[in-house]
């Protein structure tokens, strides 16, 4: 089954959807009640979940700590610009290295690591990120954060555009996101997602066969920490400051409740739907209550108890049914795309 | 005045927040060896027994009629033991709706009933938000417990001592239940092979039921008594969650004397590095945890589990 995918398909019509989408977005944004500035995060997002999916839904690695890359990543981004005046490419590539030192280390203690002691490994290493971004004023502003983290200019040498406009930005981090999906989309393709994915079904086996199972894991930890990294970077660049809240418990299981509820154990692009659901969710029940997290909450918990494969999940499912086949529900890597 | 009696206030308080903590992740350990669940939400229904504490304590009753001002005239130490009961119970009703809601994720993929609780804590904690409001309130202590004495020149609080004092009651009594009756046996059969126990002709969802229960009591119980000394704030749940994370890590998954041993283990370095550099002790308990863990990959007592798998 699975020497069959190797040969994925460079593109496939749902990742032509998502770029369509992704590319029109400010155009009709407007006209259906959204503004430019909700999709500058829903993206950031979006590439923030990807990378954690390919931990979590591929690796089968839940990380309840993920926020601290994302941390990282946005103070790194944002100390360069306060303190050295980088520009906008230096202040990204420092976010990743952030991003990725962070989670190398903490990859470090966790590479050995399985199941629930992996899980309470990465709130414990979460909680320190967090507490030491509070806690070091000097350096990251204590619980206000950095401020006053000018967006830059995008220098080609012959012509700039500012990014201080939404839309600029938008298309930014747009193009950002492009690069990073197909970049991963190529990854799970690749030899190394198969094993990842033969990690995420059965850890032993994967090492009898000859993978240096650790190193495996420590790689997708430390990538996925430079994604969350970069993710970070692009967050600061479009809050303008950079703050620990980001960073807490709460947050870092918000991504892997956005992650589950679109459906990433079962699907690439489920961590793609999960964020938009969630803000969309966020505006529409946000506007009409002030107790919106209660539902949420509940309908997430819905989720769980009906339809845990998340809303790629129950897609797949109708999309089976309408089509009469009798296939059982497949993990990521043998299930259709 | 020497090294020691200095260091005294602090370790009763490290003691009784040690034991405290150990009744939370007693609670959590029982829930995560019978049904091999994380609770994610067992800090939101520690928020929830001091909450329903503060309202069976001072209940805003005045309309309710005779009964209303009977209840009223009470001496408030009863109203307090009455609230030690009747909290707890309310409690563990929340705990058995949860684990009805639970019973559709078991036998799939254990990160599905942890991030079930993940959607309840928030659902309760939301509830407690609109419920009670944003701002801390205060759960109050009768007079016999509260103030403080000084001894040897110490000022020592004397609700840390009767919290202490509590916390090991408590203990030793969940000790008791569990070990010195057929209920426990029960429970720590379900534990070790629950197939084999339904086998044995035992009604294994009532026995899960009744556990989820007991262990949400359990976490009440320790909201009651630790929320007089950290206030009551609707997200003060995470404070105690997380503790408890690391101290059945630390302990060992699934033993009981892991737990109370992790407990005083995180309580002291809390309490002691709450001497000398309080800015930092919260940070102490994580070190810890990784630095054992490092060593000793199941925690200090800890046995291998079908969790790891």
């Amino acid at each position: 089954m699975l020497t069959a995918k190797t040969k994925a398909p460079l593109t496939t019509p749902q990742m032509l959807t998502f770029f369509a989408v992704l590319l029109t977005y400010p155009l009709w944004a407007q006209a259906v009640g959204l503004y430019e500035y909700l999709g500058i995060e829903i993206a950031i997002f979006i590439l923030y979940a990807l990378g954690f999916n390919l931990l979590f839904g591929y690796t089968g690695l839940p990380s309840f700590g993920h926020g601290a890359f994302l941390g990282a990543g946005a103070y790194a981004y944002g100390l360069m610009q306060v303190h050295l005046g980088a520009g906008l490419l230096p202040g990204l590539v420092a976010s990743i290295i952030a991003g990725a030192i962070a989670s190398a280390i903490v990859a470090l203690f966790l590479s050995h690591r399985r199941g629930i002691y992996f899980a309470l490994m990465t709130i414990a290493f979460g909680q320190i990120f967090w507490f030491l971004a509070i806690k070091v004023r000097g350096v990251t502003g204590g619980e206000d954060g950095l401020l006053n983290i000018f967006r830059p200019t995008l220098n080609f040498g012959f012509f700039e555009i500012s990014l201080k406009p939404n839309i600029a930005l938008y298309y930014f981090v747009a193009f950002v996101l492009v690069l990073v999906t197909l970049l991963l989309w190529r990854l799970v393709h690749s030899p190394f997602g198969m094993a990842i994915q033969a990690i995420r079904m059965n850890e032993m086996r994967a090492r009898f066969v000859g993978y240096r199972v650790w190193l495996i894991k420590w790689s997708v930890f430390t990538l996925s920490g430079a994604i969350a990294g970069l993710a970070g970077g692009l967050f600061s660049l479009a809050q303008e400051s950079a703050y620990p809240d980001v960073m807490s418990l709460h947050a870092s299981g918000l991504v892997v409740m956005m992650t589950l509820i679109g459906g990433g154990f079962v699907s690439f692009w489920g961590p793609v739907v999960g964020v938009i659901f969630y803000y969309l969710a966020r505006d529409l029940l946000g506007a009409s209550t002030e107790a919106w997290l209660l539902w949420y909450g509940l309908l997430f918990m819905a989720v769980m108890m009906f339809s845990p494969e998340g809303i790629a999940g129950a897609w797949g499912r109708l999309v089976r049914r309408l089509r009469k086949s009798p296939a059982a529900e497949k993990p990521i890597g043998e299930a259709a795309e | 005045m020497d090294f020691l009696s200095i260091l005294l206030p602090h370790l009763i308080n490290g003691i009784a927040l040690g034991l405290l903590f150990a009744l939370i992740a007693l609670g959590f350990t029982l829930i995560v060896s019978v049904m091999e669940v994380i609770n994610l939400a067992h800090g939101s229904l520690f928020a929830l027994g001091a909450y329903f504490a503060m309202v069976i304590i001072d209940p805003n009753l005045q309309n309710a009629g005779p009964i209303g001002e009977w209840y009223l005239q009470l001496p408030h130490i009863a109203r307090y033991f009455i609230a030690l009961i009747l909290a707890p119970a309310l409690v563990a009703v929340v705990g058995f709706v949860l684990e009805i809601c639970l019973r559709r994720t078991y036998g799939k993929k254990k990160e599905y009933g942890l991030l079930l609780t993940f959607g309840a804590a928030l659902v309760i904690e939301e509830s407690i938000r609109l419920t009670w409001g944003p701002v801390e309130q205060v759960l109050s202590v009768p007079a016999q417990f509260s103030g403080a004495f000084l001894m040897d020149g110490m000022i020592y609080s004397t609700y840390r001592i009767y919290a202490a004092i509590f916390g090991v009651i408590a203990i030793v009594l969940v000790w008791l239940f569990l070990d010195r009756t057929p209920y426990g046996a029960i429970i720590k059969a379900g534990a070790h092979d629950s197939e084999m126990v339904r086998a044995l002709g035992i009604n294994l969802p009532r026995l899960q039921l009744l556990v989820f229960g007991f262990g949400a009591a359990l976490a009440a119980v320790a909201g009651f008594i630790l929320t007089p000394i950290w206030g009551l704030r609707p997200h003060v749940g995470i404070d105690a969650v997380i503790p408890a994370f690391l101290i059945i890590v630390l302990g060992g998954i699934g033993s009981f004397w892991g737990a109370v041993l992790g407990g005083l283990l995180v309580g002291l370095t809390v309490g002691l590095t709450g001497a000398f550099a309080s800015d930092w002790s919260l940070l102490s308990m994580y070190l810890l945890l990784i630095a054992v863990l490092t060593f000793r990959a199941r925690g200090l007592l800890g046995k291998k589990t079908a969790l790891e798998a």
